[in-house]
């Protein structure tokens, strides 16, 4: 179920009217959100529901036997088995055509003809997420960093709570089993906050991703022919925009409806095209993976602690792992690889050319970094390397008998679209949406919340999916 | 913060904002219609599942829509057919997912639009791809799809702001429509002529009907006629063999289950008719394609009460001569025994 649907507007009504009215108890709350949860992901497609109870019932087993087990060798056969279910679903249902493709490629490198059969495996929505999420909860029950869920119900709800279950934020244990004890007392300001904060998320969706930005993104890179470089770029900036405004606004979303339920998620971007660095960058874009990734892959490769070559491998190699956990293909890899080898440059410069940062270099920093990010997007979104190749080409005015696509409507508007984008985030970047909220005149705030419901209305939309479901 | 202030302040907003956006709209004549799109088409594709062979299903292109009135054909055979056809659309892939995809054994009535039917089989190019992309939905749709779309339906029918549609078309009031209306500079050539709505859906089962305004106000229709010439100035060669090939495995599987196949070839007139005599022949396209067939094939040239029909814009039938049409042509298919008659039997 989308959330820029009509039936998660009705599913919504009906979960909020059930967890208000006075007729369950807290535990029966829960159940409620558990069984919304499986209907909410359901309603997709019933049986990978499968997919999710495995993942749930593993983990709660390991995390337990974790939880009281001391001989070392059990505990490591105890998460050993946790990672093997939860990295086993995301090599079969994720990587399994890919594996297979490479596989088949390399047989015929070496001269062996060799043909497979694709297996066309479909992809369970949000398995990169929810895998991710439960495994952090065995990995740190493995480190005692974590007391265990207290009942099944809570472990479950942990591992399905509808708001972050397809595409995040990826939510440690300890953020969010705990919120599941005791009944939340729900402020009325929070609940319209929540409301708030959902108009927002489905405004990023469906007005500025879907209705001004999409459709440019997809006809550049989507053209057969060779683009100009004016083309090139704006296409590249309209994805830049669009894969941001789709992330964080599904983002904002969760984060808004579990605020209605009386859940706090963490924040998963904080104006993350100002960013100064790349450093700044993965502090601020996808905040749950970027953790994830340091806490439960960098720290454990060595991170800083074993030397300076030792730390750029393991960087880039995080980096890697996190460009294929987008998806299946070497463009997602060079996309992390092009973000390792840009924090491994930032470092160098860090240790051999240091400069303070003003707020009149700020900018032009910020700028700086906005425009190399925009060069990784062009891998991330390219579905072939032959297209971002050529893509690279057009934008750097390197093809001749470039063909322009694009009117100057859309190009007008993409830049100030993505003017705007840019703009904000540098006035934000050291505050948050809520200071500024409480800054505003009601009336200012509500004239601003109608616009923004009125633009939703009016945009229509056609249901379209976030694009990291597929991730 | 004061939030339940804001919240009111919005909500009231937002309420005589859309109610001033209806009404705008509503005063510039436009009203509230149904979209014609995968999710509306899939419903129909689903009824089949429990079809018996004394039913009908309709395939083709928009003259199929266009020219047969489902109330009349259901008056005249005592069964209200299924409606299959799609805008612009070869009907090959959707004859082929019946065949292969389905145990229907009833009679199948495809529309065969020459450019169109004769056009391609690959499963990407136009006229292909987007029925394909309708069979592949019905497919694919989720629970969550489905409900969207039975949510949707009261909304499209009530509100005139939601006229909008899967296919894009200049009259389209959503948002991203009319940004597309703003024109600065010519950066890149023109593209097709302005392309309106000249449709209308008038039940839930997808009949379709030619707007009064197609009729009466022959600068729009010209709106249209202007978009068949561009078209036409940018033929596709034809894939005659590709086509009827692939059209003649799949006839030849149906009717040995016992289908009824029935080929109808619809009205057209004025620049349409002679540009589509003069690049696909008649002699060379329909008659072959009808004699390999070996089905019965109804041409509107070859009846006198039909062949003088005209197009208010070259291509489809008004709704009165599309009532007339079906009526005529149900008659005709009666006293021929390609097919029967519910209600007397």
């Amino acid at each position: 179920m989308l959330f820029n649907s009509l039936s998660f507007v009705v599913f919504l009504v009906i979960v909020l009217a059930l967890y208000y009215a006075k007729i369950l108890n807290w535990n029966n709350k829960k159940r409620m959100l558990l069984l919304a949860s499986y209907v909410f992901y359901g309603l997709w497609n019933p049986p990978l529901i499968i997919l999710l109870w495995i993942s749930t019932v593993v983990d709660w087993t390991a995390g337990k036997r974790l939880a009281i087990e001391d001989n070392p060798q059990k505990r490591k056969f105890w998460l050993l088995l946790s990672m093997f279910v939860n990295l086993g679903f995301l090599a079969f249902f994720k990587y399994g055509d890919f594996l297979l493709e490479n596989f088949v490629s390399l047989l015929n490198t070496v001269g062996v003809d060799f043909q497979a059969m694709p297996m066309d495996i479909i992809l369970p929505m949000g398995i990169s997420f929810y895998t991710f999420q439960t495994m952090s909860y065995t990995i740190d029950l493995y480190k005692r960093k974590i007391e265990p869920a207290r009942t099944f119900l809570d472990f479950a709800l942990y591992v399905t709570f509808f708001p972050q279950l397809v595409a995040g934020p990826i939510v440690r244990a300890q953020d969010l089993i705990t919120q599941f004890y005791e009944e939340k007392r729900v402020t009325y300001n929070q609940i319209v906050w929540g409301l708030f904060l959902l108009t927002i998320g489905v405004f990023q969706k469906v007005v500025l991703a879907d209705t001004l930005l999409s459709e440019t993104a997809d006809d550049v890179f989507g053209s057969s022919k060779l683009l100009h470089g004016i083309d090139a770029w704006i296409g590249t900036l309209a994805f830049s925009g669009q894969i941001f405004f789709d992330f964080a606004g599904y983002s904002t979303c969760a984060i808004g409806i579990a605020l209605m339920l009386g859940i706090t998620l963490p924040d998963n971007f904080r104006y993350p095209y100002a960013s100064l660095g790349f450093s700044d960058l993965w502090g601020r874009w996808h905040i749950s993976l970027s953790s994830w990734l340091r806490d439960y892959l960098y720290i454990p490769l060595g991170g800083n602690r074993h030397g300076i070559t030792r730390m750029y491998v393991a960087l880039m190699l995080t980096m890697l792992l996190g460009g294929l956990w987008h998806g299946a293909a070497w463009t997602f890899m060079i996309w992390g690889g092009l973000h390792g080898t840009y924090l491994i440059l930032e470092k160098l410069q860090k240790k051999y050319f240091p400069f303070k940062i003003t707020k009149w270099n700020g900018i032009f920093l910020s700028f700086l970094t906005f425009s190399c990010v925009n060069i990784t997007w062009v891998f991330f979104r390219a579905r072939e390397f032959d297209t971002a190749w050529n893509m690279i080409k057009s934008m750097f005015y390197m093809q001749s008998n470039s063909v322009k696509i694009l009117d100057s409507f859309t190009i007008i508007k993409v830049c100030i679209v993505i003017g705007i984008l840019f703009s904000c985030h540098w006035i934000m970047r050291n505050t948050s949406m809520k200071e500024v909220a409480q800054k505003t005149s009601p009336w200012v705030l509500g004239v601003f919340w109608a616009i923004l419901f009125f633009l939703i209305v009016i945009a229509q939309g056609s249901g379209e999916q976030f694009i990291y479901f597929q991730f | 913060m004061n939030l339940k202030k804001s919240l009111i302040i919005a909500l009231l907003i937002s309420v005589i904002g859309i109610i001033a956006w209806e009404l705008y709209w509503r005063s510039q004549d436009y009203t509230p219609s149904i979209d014609d799109n995968k999710a509306f088409w899939s419903v129909q594709r689903d009824r089949v599942t429990d079809l018996t062979p004394n039913n009908f299903i309709l395939m083709g292109s928009s003259r199929t829509l266009f020219a047969i009135q489902l109330d009349n054909w259901e008056n005249e055979t005592g069964k209200r057919p299924i409606q299959l056809a799609n805008v612009g659309s070869s009907p090959l892939p959707v004859f082929h997912d019946i065949v292969e995809n389905t145990n229907y054994s009833g009679t199948v009535i495809v529309g065969v639009t020459p450019g169109l039917f004769f056009s391609t089989t690959s499963p990407k190019a136009n006229p292909w791809s987007l029925p394909q992309s309708r069979v592949d939905h019905y497919e694919d749709r989720t629970y969550a799809q489905r409900i969207n779309h039975q949510l949707s339906l009261p909304l499209q029918q009530n509100l005139a702001l939601m006229a909008a549609g899967e296919q894009e078309r200049n009259g389209d009031i959503d948002l991203k429509a009319l940004l597309k209306k703003i024109k600065i500079g010519k950066r890149v050539p023109e593209g097709m002529p302005p392309f309106y709505r000249f449709g209308i859906m008038t039940s839930l089962d997808r009949n379709l009907e030619m707007t009064a305004k197609t009729v009466t106000d022959t600068a729009f229709a010209n709106t249209i006629i202007n978009v068949w010439k561009y078209f036409g100035k940018r033929p596709s060669s034809p894939n005659k063999e590709a086509t009827m090939a692939f059209f003649l495995k799949d006839a030849k599987k149906f009717k040995a289950r016992g289908g009824n196949l029935i080929l109808i070839r619809c009205p057209s007139s004025g620049g349409i008719r002679v540009r589509e005599s003069h690049a696909l022949p008649r002699k060379d396209f329909w008659d072959d394609l009808v004699q390999q067939a070996n089905v019965n094939a109804y041409h509107f040239e070859d009846y006198e009460q039909l062949k003088n029909l005209k197009c208010p814009e070259w291509s489809h039938l008004s709704a009165e001569d599309a009532r007339y049409f079906t009526t005529e042509l149900t008659k005709i298919m009666i006293a021929d025994k390609a097919i029967t008659n519910s209600k007397n039997n």
